[in-house]
């Protein structure tokens, strides 16, 4: 039952050689070579809101197992960005195109992964969002 | 102006009852623009052999609140043996042995000092390649 992943970061003039990775890793669980076997699947939502809202609820069952979460800002506008956070703590932000793929640990019930239209305005547009979690806890289900 | 892409490809045929094929691939921009990202670290390599929390990135380093990217991959091959990514005092995740994650960061410096920081799992040898590229 493997899902796998895999990044290939690619430039050609970002530095004087080229910068050309690629690694394919297959999604396991914490600690061992068992495949990750629960996915969220594809989800969408479209965002219209400039304070967090919950993505992923977190699950304390889940404290350390591994779980690993996509998100992608599916907006085609390069200045609606959506900040992502956890626990309070922002992350990032991911503009118009740009994705996400991290692992995340569920510490505790308020380690939501939580996401923010920031800038919106009633004007902007919503700013679809899709985002996956392959996680391994059987008991964990999430926005539904 | 560089031009810098990241592409995901995830695959499973028998995770569901339907095949997943998920391609992403995104132009690594500055914030809020379409000019490509003009800076890096490039492609480095840290062995620790402590269990201690090392800050791989100090958010004062580099420019609050814009759109870096962080490219992380533990190289273990012994599948207990992970780094756990922190930014200030919040718990991201691990990335277990041949895991890799590509991670947004913000360099917030706003209150406190957002630094990127990573801790191995044991005292053992643990080796994680990562990159920055950011603006």
């Amino acid at each position: 039952m493997a899902t796998t992943a895999q990044l290939t970061l690619n430039s050609g003039d970002i530095a004087g050689d080229p910068v050309n990775v690629t690694k394919l890793m297959t999604l396991t669980k914490a600690g061992t070579t068992n495949d990750l076997d629960q996915s969220s699947g594809l989800n969408r939502v479209h965002l219209r809101s400039t304070t967090n809202k919950v993505l992923l609820a977190a699950n304390a069952e889940g404290n350390d197992l591994a779980a690993k979460v996509y998100i992608i800002n599916k907006s085609e506008d390069a200045s609606l960005y959506v900040t992502v956070t956890i626990n309070a703590q922002t992350i990032g932000k991911l503009y118009g195109g740009d994705f996400l793929f991290i692992p995340w640990s569920q510490t505790d019930t308020d380690a939501d992964i939580e996401i923010a239209a920031t800038n919106w305005t009633s004007s902007t547009g919503d700013i679809p969002v899709e985002y996956a979690l392959f996680h391994e806890d059987t008991d964990f289900l999430t926005n539904a | 102006m560089a031009t810098t892409t990241a592409q995901l490809v995830l695959t499973s045929t028998d995770l569901l009852s339907d095949s997943l094929s998920l391609s992403a691939i995104a132009t690594l921009t500055g914030a809020g623009n379409s000019t490509g990202l003009t800076n890096t670290g490039g492609l480095a390599r840290k062995t620790t052999e402590s269990a201690s929390q090392y800050t791989l990135f100090a958010a004062a380093s580099y420019t609050d609140d814009k759109a870096h990217k962080i490219y992380l991959k533990n190289m273990e091959t012994s599948a207990g043996l992970y780094f756990l990514i922190s930014i200030h005092d919040v718990e991201v995740g691990r990335i277990y042995a041949g895991d890799w994650a590509l991670i947004p960061w913000s360099a917030d410096t706003t209150s406190d000092h957002a630094d990127f920081k990573i801790t191995p799992s044991t005292n053992a040898s643990h080796t994680l390649e990562y990159m920055i590229i950011h603006e």
